[in-house]
């Protein structure tokens, strides 16, 4: 019947397009996103869009530095914007105050970051679980507490404007695309290494400790630096992403510290499975789209509600698959090993094949 | 407050009375769940929240009414008290049977889940009720003044009847058969449904408590001290209930009462006698709450042990 | 100069004293029983002796140097492993990635050079207690033997002097006892100091060549198996005084 056809499409929908993305697919839908500049002529409608893209560039970077974190080494962080907020207003005060050029601000913002992680790091270590994840919470709150408190200098509410990242480009559209592919790049940059980082020893090390840390204690695992380490690399790539969005959306405020900017990154990362690093990448592309466009241009339903019509999904996915992160775990390393092994079971069979028909000769020539 | 430095003492013994009852029905609610369902509800502020949202609602006049909610009346501020409270309640039977209880058993799943009703309740009273603060009358006009003190009718009221259903319901659990049940469940769930106890019912019973307390407690604060709602108001009550639940201890009621006066008068020590305090009240539960798991993280009656150094 | 010296080591929770002022050596090379009745402190023991939790009283000695209350990583590192009575596997890892965890840490990695070997090594380890086939299985999927088997490649991936196990038969058929005995029997002829808390007395006694006996806490008897087994108080505690 009806019902069980579509039971069936849609396990296979899951089984299919939702597992593993095959590099093929991945390879096609990088090219698509290195051709679309080309595609796209220069009007209004293409700078938008391509402002939509850059913006889901650099939340797939905060995306997918959480997912480490947080879908990973089971850190649960619900204030990963402070790493945001740090990169983005370390980078707009060196601007205004100290007139750096951009291409110092940005590794700069992003060393801040990183070193803010440690001491950040070190109280969250002691709190796991739900306690963590409320500290981490308030985190962000005291940042933003700080920021208006000093207020001359960090803008307060309007935050710093901050200068455009191609200066010298007039021409609106053709900005946009430089702002495009440079973002781009970052993205790609920072994704391999997160899952190179996600796929190595050190990741399976962050995993034991997501799944129990006394066992990885009992495996002469020093959790304290590796849980610090998740953090740092974390906070690295969420400043990153953070130094990069205030030079181009031209402007450092408190929104970069919003509990809401935490909680896209969480969005993010659970469409596209928790853990993954990759699908954090890919459901960014998808949330944005599916945020700008359907929802604003075809459905046309008001802003306020697409926040909550995200969160609701999540609820859904959520509670619907509470996704195990079995399938991706150190994949790529294993998967040479398994097929050495096959190559060596393969070579054991085949001399054992011929070891067999040489005893059976011997038994018939005696 | 400009009160006078020796008023200021009096005050603050006052509030923080207040402040103590009133948190020791919100904590009340966030260690009972946690106590009998195991869950670690991040919800429970939004619930505080959404208890003076609809308290707020209710008592409406008919020419405002809220779109969705079906009372274009106007209640008095007793009925509006009750049926907001029982609403909530019905609520967080809701958002347990059908999200929480499905998650139970994965950590992360939990609390990610909790969160995002959390912000759901956030946004859905955003959207209906709009970003402004909105103001919250008291439910008794009127004061008096005690010690010097200007109190309120609705302040004391508060107190009172905090106190009242504190004891009420550690009665009721300590002496009743759905207290036991409570308590069986709380010790072993698995233990429980073998004796023929549905624990899913007896948790969704809990929920129905623990979310009336929690909007009870909105309502009262909202009523009496800051007579403001805003949608954001959800964190700081969760960061006191987790602060309060620490400190005294996981599982203790009685630990709760006493942590609950313990948070209460340090935050108003903080809001009275440091500029600008009142934004620090959320960090002095966080304060709290980060130097006892620092300290002794059993809190002061803590029951559960851990295995860890 | 004994290769484990524990002296009046002493632990309460609360009211309970779960261990009394335990004190007694171990040499290198030997196989040691830990028998006594549930509740006896056996374990408690060993999350002293692992770092797991820390004496209020008493010091532990390994190789001359006092580790009492060090960090259960720091200890694994100076070269005492264990495992867990209720096995703890990492549960989303393959169980390859199990062993590779361990051979991350500073005393493991020193076997190995670079990420192919070490999963090569992790392989090896594997085939030494015969789960090379669930290589690439996730831990959660594994049978109870054959997690107990995982959990000891793991301790034994640290390269340990002194290896801790805790109740290692606990729900194990007669062939896996058998092939359990098997490979601590291997592991004492490679050198390796092993304790072993066991209520399976019989395949304990057959191993062990010293049997520690606590109750309550506080060590009642130490000596042979056929001692221990003569031992009246050791039979009034597991079987009742004789009227």
């Amino acid at each position: 019947m009806a019902a069980t056809y579509l039971k069936r499409a849609y396990s296979s929908f899951l089984t299919h397009v939702v597992d593993v993305p095959p590099r093929l697919l991945s390879l096609l839908f990088l090219v698509l996103l290195v051709c679309t500049p080309v595609i796209l002529s220069p009007t209004a409608l293409s700078i938008y869009f391509l402002g939509v893209l850059i913006t889901a560039n650099i939340m797939a970077i905060f995306a997918a530095s959480w997912d480490l974190l947080v879908g990973r080494a089971g850190q649960i962080s619900l204030g990963h914007a402070i790493f945001f907020g740090i990169g983005a207003y370390t980078s707009a005060l060196l601007v205004r105050y100290v007139g750096f050029p951009l291409w110092i601000t940005i590794p700069i913002g992003v060393a801040v970051g990183t070193a803010v992680a440690v001491p950040i790091g070190f109280p969250c270590l002691r709190v796991k679980g739900p306690y963590l994840a409320l500290v981490t919470m308030a985190l962000p709150l005291i940042a933003t507490g700080i920021l208006y408190y000093f207020r001359d200098w960090t803008g307060g509410e309007q935050g710093l404007v901050v200068p455009r990242f191609f200066p010298f480009i007039e021409n609106l559209y053709q900005q946009r695309v430089a702002e495009y592919y440079l973002t781009l790049l970052v993205l790609l940059i920072s994704s391999i290494i997160l899952y190179k980082i996600a796929s190595s020893k050190t990741g399976i090390v962050f995993v034991s400790i997501l799944d129990d840390e006394v066992g990885a204690k009992a495996c002469g695992i020093n959790v304290t630096k590796y849980k610090l380490l998740a953090f740092a690399i974390g906070a690295l790539f969420a400043s990153l992403a953070g130094s990069l969005q205030a030079h181009l959306i031209y402007l450092a405020g408190p929104a970069s510290f919003s509990l809401s900017l935490s909680f896209y990154a969480i969005i993010i990362t659970i469409f596209g499975g928790i853990g993954t690093i990759y699908g954090a990448i890919a459901a960014s592309y998808i949330i944005y789209f599916l945020d700008q466009y359907a929802l604003t241009m075809v459905v046309k339903v008001p802003t306020e509600w697409h926040p909550l019509i995200f969160i609701v999904v999540v609820i859904i996915f959520v509670v619907k698959w509470p996704r195990g992160i079995a399938r991706f775990v150190v994949e790529d390393g294993l998967k040479e090993l398994s097929k050495e092994r096959e190559i060596e079971e393969r070579g054991k069979r085949i001399w054992k094949k011929y070891k067999k028909k040489k005893d059976e000769k011997m038994k018939a020539s005696q | 407050m400009n009160l006078g430095d020796k008023a200021l003492i009096e005050a603050l013994l006052l509030y923080g009375a207040i402040a103590g009852a009133v948190y020791a029905l919100l904590a009340l609610g966030f260690t009972l769940i946690y106590g009998v369902a195991e869950v670690v509800n991040m919800a429970h502020g939004a619930l505080f929240m959404l208890g003076a949202y609809m308290f707020f609602a209710f008592s409406l006049a008919p020419k405002n009414p809220p779109l969705w909610i079906a009372s274009p009346f106007a209640l008095e501020s007793g009925w509006a008290l009750i049926v907001a409270i029982i609403a909530v309640g019905i609520v967080g039977s809701i958002i347990y049977v059908l999200v929480i209880n499905p998650v139970i058993k994965d950590a992360l799943a939990s609390i990610v889940v909790t969160v995002a009703l959390a912000i759901v309740f956030q946004q859905a009273v955003y959207i209906e009720f709009g970003g402004v603060h909105r103001a919250v009358f008291p439910f008794v006009e009127g004061s008096t003044t005690i010690l010097g003190v200007t109190m309120t009718y609705t302040k004391l009221l508060a107190f009172g009847a905090s106190l009242i259903l504190f004891a009420i319901i550690s009665l009721f659990i300590g002496k009743s058969k759905i207290g036991k049940a409570m308590r069986a469940t709380a010790q072993d769930r698995e233990a429980a449904m073998l004796m023929g106890i549905n624990t899913t019912r007896i948790c969704m019973f809990t929920m129905f408590i623990s979310a009336s307390l929690a909007a009870l407690a909105g309502i009262l604060i909202s009523g009496s001290t800051t007579q403001v709602a805003t949608p954001q108001m959800w964190l700081t009550p969760l960061s006191m209930s987790f602060a309060i639940v620490i400190l005294g201890g996981l599982g203790s009621i009685k630990g709760t009462l006493i942590g609950a006066f313990i948070v209460g008068y340090a935050e108003n020590a903080v809001a009275l006698y440091l500029p600008g305090g009142s934004f620090l009240k959320g960090v002095v539960a966080l304060a709290v709450m980060v130097s006892v798991l620092l300290i002794r993280p059993k809190g002061l009656f803590g029951k559960r042990i851990e295995l860890e150094e | 100069m004994h290769l484990l010296e524990i002296e009046n080591l002493t632990k309460r929770f609360g009211g309970l004293t779960a261990v009394s002022k335990v004190s007694f050596d171990i040499d290198e090379g030997e196989i040691v029983g830990l028998i006594g009745p549930n509740g006896a402190g056996k374990t408690t023991l060993f999350h002293l002796l692992t770092g797991f939790l820390k004496p209020d009283s008493g010091t532990v000695k390994f190789k001359g140097e006092d580790v009492t209350g060090l960090e259960p990583h720091k200890l694994v590192n100076k070269g005492i492993a264990r495992t867990f009575q209720v096995v703890r596997p990492f549960r989303h890892l393959p169980t390859i990635a199990n062993v590779m965890v361990a051979l991350e840490c500073p005393r493991g990695s020193k076997q190995i050079e670079w990420l192919k070997t070490c999963q090569r090594k992790a392989m090896e380890m594997l085939e030494d207690v015969g789960l090379s086939e669930m290589m690439l299985e996730p831990a959660e999927n594994l049978a109870h033997g054959d997690l107990k088997r995982l959990e000891i490649a793991r301790a034994l991936a640290t390269e340990p002097e002194l290896l801790l196990l805790d109740e290692p038969f606990g729900g194990l058929s007669p062939i896996e006892t058998a092939y359990l005995t098997h490979t601590i029997e291997r592991m004492h002829l490679d050198g390796r100091t092993v304790i072993i808390v066991e209520h399976k007395l019989h395949a304990l006694m057959k191993l062990a060549k010293k049997v520690i006996v606590l109750h309550y806490g506080e060590k009642i008897a130490e000596g042979t198996p056929e001692e221990i087994a003569k031992n009246k108080k050791v039979i009034e505690v597991y079987m009742g005084k004789a009227t």
